[in-house]
């Protein structure tokens, strides 16, 4: 039996991943949410991002929390292109199935990139308080992994006001519930989309540079955490943002505690068999999502 | 013994779809089902053919209860539906989309030819009787909107349902068409087949139906034969938002 | 009469047959033999990936790991179990397939996008059992499997080529099989409308579980096979991603509805993958050929190769079909005589 504090640090940083994991499948949520589509190459932007983090701080000595400055705006411009002259030339018929592809493919062509870019070596962010750490009641957490998962919540403030409290919120969550219906109300659904996109790649941008305050990062990485993310969009109902901020938090927490007795390899699986357990029991997703039950 | 649901309700979300409605149609007549628009008509259709499940209520048919029951086997019991928004298979020719309306059955039955001799003829009988046999061997994505229509009654047809709902069939059809598709509804009937037709075109509603259902807000408000609900005053209360 | 366009077909399988039969005695060495083994065993795999991919328009992601779930089955039952190779082979393909039941009924009980997130993560999570799993798998250090003959290498290689040959005949005669019958009637209306199959009577759910089982059979005894011929397996290149995307690439390459599509995708890809690799080694910019020529042929010719020759050969060579409806008419006639003269 593993003593109180091992099981308390073991909570807390459960709910440090579990906010980063929030913060990412609610990006990956979004793009499933305006087109149908499954975003393979989203934790492949995440590392891109984690990588620029690195190098910027590398060449420039800047730290990766200002790197966010660019990397932001950037990742938003990204998505708003890839949704608008990508994605758009799919056709609708197929759209599920050409699109995962095709974000398949840009998923391979970013990990190529950065390992000819960077080579495969594991990198990794020196900072000044990188090995600094709190107490929190007998339990040490590195402060990077607390900035790390202030910036998730912060992101994911930011994106539940701009949801809900303004007008291009409005129009977003209109498109995602009834794209045809949005358009009659004389929205442009089609700029909404992109700009959708752009918020969801976003997310991206701030989940690396979460990532690379504290992980050590190698170009093939995403496969690590693409896994995880769909199995937690799936458990929460595909579409559901509040339905993958909940699902984030109990898997991330669940691999967290699984740690101490299964170790870290084996811990990964409670997502697989979490998504396989959903499927099964309840396709449709544990918490909403009205769209599963048709993909 | 015919088609009928009691109580069928759904919500979509905060939304109410259907609101207990309970209805019986008439065997070997046509029923029309009318309604203001997001009345509940569509949904009622995908309900009873188990392409949404309801949240409560009963669908049952012929005494035996299909609801809930997964649409392939609603369709085995005999109930056809064409959609709203016509829906055919593109990348397939005319003449496969109708052939694809007959499952096979078991392990033997699936592994035979698609292009059984028997099967064309019937395909063909019922492209032709819809009057689109020279486009057997176009695909469907080719074909003109009505076109498109007769197609998918036509698969309907060969699955030889005794009951079919058609899901507005005069939906961005031209006139003379029109007058076509009515005519066969009524044809198809005589030969013993029910109807239940979700329609807004109202001519052709009051000149086939032999019974309406008035639907609003989720549930049945009216019902009688055409000459009756044309002077409803609750019908043209729901009609007029009153 | 038979037809021009089917004794052209004919024909064109039958120097297709003569060609992959006559290879092994025209390569001119041990190694050129062996990348036609590895060409040939893409075949195969694209081709199973093709039951699923082609016929309901499912894409799956993970029939790599399929193939690996074959070569350590078969791997183990060899090297631990004792089994002698060929029965190995077979138990391998059938385990393979009882274990494609479950995962069937978990992905494709909805829609697509469910079943490329479980086939991706099939690769994920066998990656990390294999690799975890070393008292079993032999983990990193991989699993060397015992040779079933004792010869030559050039010998070795000969007579993988014949049996990857025969499970490529077998496997293409399966998709001909279905691809005619009512069965995989069923199985397309699924890819071009699932609703509306439903709607017709079509047991959607049963349809795409039993094709799926079928293809993880054949992409499982490919997997075994490859397992004796290559004699060493490690979970890096048996689960990995881009097994799974070489195997869509080239059925897509080639023509998902085409039943030689897949086989020539193979020859086109698998090619390429030898030559990039004799050429630059072992770069990370294989990843960035594979993600462009995917992106590529999903953006401007999601219907393969195969599909955009055929439109060329029709626009240069035929210039007297002018209509539509003219060559419906042509080929419904066409089509009744040979009912009518058929058997029966």
């Amino acid at each position: 039996m593993p003593s109180g504090a091992l099981l308390f640090q073991s909570v807390l940083l459960g709910i440090l991943l579990g906010g980063l994991y929030a913060l990412l499948a609610s990006g990956l949520t979004l793009y499933f949410g305006i087109m149908r589509v499954v975003m393979i190459a989203h934790s492949a932007f995440l590392i891109l991002a984690a990588y620029l983090g690195w190098w910027l701080h590398e060449r420039a000595g800047l730290d990766p929390l200002l790197a966010m400055l660019g990397t932001v705006p950037l990742f938003f411009g990204a998505g708003v292109l890839l949704q608008r002259v990508l994605l758009t030339r799919l056709r609708p018929a197929t759209l599920t199935m050409m699109s995962v592809l095709l974000t398949f493919a840009i998923a391979l062509l970013i990990e190529g990139l950065l390992g000819y870019a960077f080579t495969g070596t594991q990198r990794r962010v020196q900072l000044g308080y990188g090995s600094a750490s709190l107490e929190v009641f007998g339990a040490r957490v590195a402060v990077v992994k607390l900035i790390a998962f202030g910036l998730a919540v912060v992101a994911l403030g930011t994106l539940y006001v701009l949801m809900k409290r303004t007008r291009f919120g409005w129009a977003l969550r209109a498109t995602i519930q009834h794209r045809d219906a949005a358009r009659l109300l004389g929205i442009d659904t089609d700029r909404v989309a992109g700009y959708g996109f752009g918020i969801g790649l976003a997310t991206a941008a701030i989940g690396g540079t979460a990532l690379s305050l504290d992980t050590t990062i190698y170009p093939s990485l995403h496969w690590h955490w693409i896994g995880p993310l769909m199995a937690i969009i799936v458990v929460g109902g595909l579409g559901s943002v509040p339905g993958a901020a909940i699902a984030a938090m109990v898997l991330g927490m669940a691999q967290s505690l699984l740690q101490i007795p299964m170790g870290t390899t084996w811990a990964q699986t409670v997502f697989y068999v979490a998504l396989f357990a959903t499927l099964a029991i309840r396709p449709q997703g544990f918490f909403g999502g009205r769209l599963a039950q048709r993909f | 013994m015919t088609l009928e649901t009691t109580g069928l309700s759904k919500a979509f979300g905060g939304v109410t779809a259907l609101d207990g409605a309970s209805v019986s149609f008439h065997q070997g007549e046509v029923n029309a089902l009318i309604g203001p628009n997001g009345s509940g008509k569509t949904t009622y259709f995908n309900c009873v053919t188990g392409m949404i499940k309801p949240d409560g209520g009963t669908v049952s048919y012929q005494g035996r209860d299909l609801t809930g029951k997964a649409p392939h086997r609603i369709a085995r019991a005999g109930i056809g539906r064409t959609f709203q928004l016509c829906r055919t298979f593109p990348r397939m020719t005319a003449l496969e989309n109708v052939l694809s309306a007959v499952p096979p059955t078991g392990l033997i039955g699936g592994l035979r030819s698609a292009r059984g001799r028997a099967e064309i003829e019937r395909a063909m009988g019922w492209l032709t009787r819809l009057g689109i046999e020279h486009l057997a061997g176009s695909e469907a994505r080719d074909l003109s909107w009505g076109q498109q229509k007769l197609l998918e009654l036509a698969g309907v047809l060969m699955a030889e349902p005794e009951t079919v709902l058609l899901d507005e069939p005069a939906g961005g059809v031209n006139p003379a068409l029109l007058d076509r598709i009515g005519v066969l509804i009524r044809e198809l009937n005589a030969e013993g087949r029910t109807f239940v037709i979700v329609e807004h075109n109202m001519d052709l509603v009051m000149s086939i139906s032999d019974h309406i259902v008035v639907f609003d807000r989720g549930r049945p408000i009216a019902e009688g034969p055409p000459s009756q609900i044309r002077t409803d005053e609750r019908v043209l209360g729901a009609y007029l938002g009153v | 009469m038979p037809s021009g366009s089917k004794v052209l077909k004919l024909a064109a399988v039958a120097l297709l047959a003569v060609a992959v039969l006559a290879f092994p005695s025209i390569a001119p060495n041990p190694y050129i033999l062996s990348a036609g083994v590895l060409v040939v065993y893409y075949a195969v795999l694209a081709t199973s990936w093709n039951f699923v991919g082609g016929f309901t328009g499912y894409i799956s992601l993970g029939h790599g790991a399929l193939a690996g779930l074959g070569a350590y089955s078969t791997g183990i039952l060899v090297a631990k179990a004792g089994l002698p190779p060929f029965l190995a082979l077979a138990a391998a393909g059938a385990f393979v397939g009882l274990l494609a039941v479950p995962i069937g009924l978990a992905a494709l009980r909805v829609r697509g996008a469910s079943f490329v997130i479980v086939s991706i993560s099939l690769v994920l999570i066998l990656l990390l059992v294999f690799q975890s799993w070393s008292s079993v798998t032999g983990g990193s250090r991989g699993l060397v499997v015992p040779r079933p003959f004792q010869l030559t290498r050039p010998e070795h290689h000969r007579i993988f080529y014949f049996l990857f040959a025969g499970l490529l005949a077998l496997a293409v005669l399966a998709w001909w099989l279905i691809d005619r019958s009512r069965f995989g009637l069923g199985l397309k209306s699924i890819r071009e409308d699932e609703d509306k199959a439903e709607a017709l009577g079509t047991a959607t759910y049963a349809y795409k579980l039993i094709v799926f089982v079928v293809s993880a059979v054949f992409t499982a005894l490919a997997g075994g096979l490859y397992a004796l011929w290559f004699g060493d397996l490690d979970p890096v290149f048996q689960f990995s991603i881009l097994t799974g995307s070489y195997l869509v690439l080239m059925a897509l390459l080639g023509g998902v509805r085409q039943l030689f599509g897949p086989v020539v995708g193979a020859l086109i890809v698998g090619i390429a993958l030898e030559f990039f690799k004799v050429e630059y080694g072992d770069t990370p910019l294989h990843l960035v050929a594979t993600g462009l020529l995917l992106a590529l042929v999903v953006l401007f010719m999601p219907d393969g190769v195969l599909p955009a020759i055929a439109d060329l050969i029709k626009r240069f060579g035929r210039s007297d079909r002018t209509s539509i409806r003219e060559v419906s008419a042509a080929e419904l006639r066409e089509q009744r005589l040979q009912n009518a003269g058929g058997t029966k």
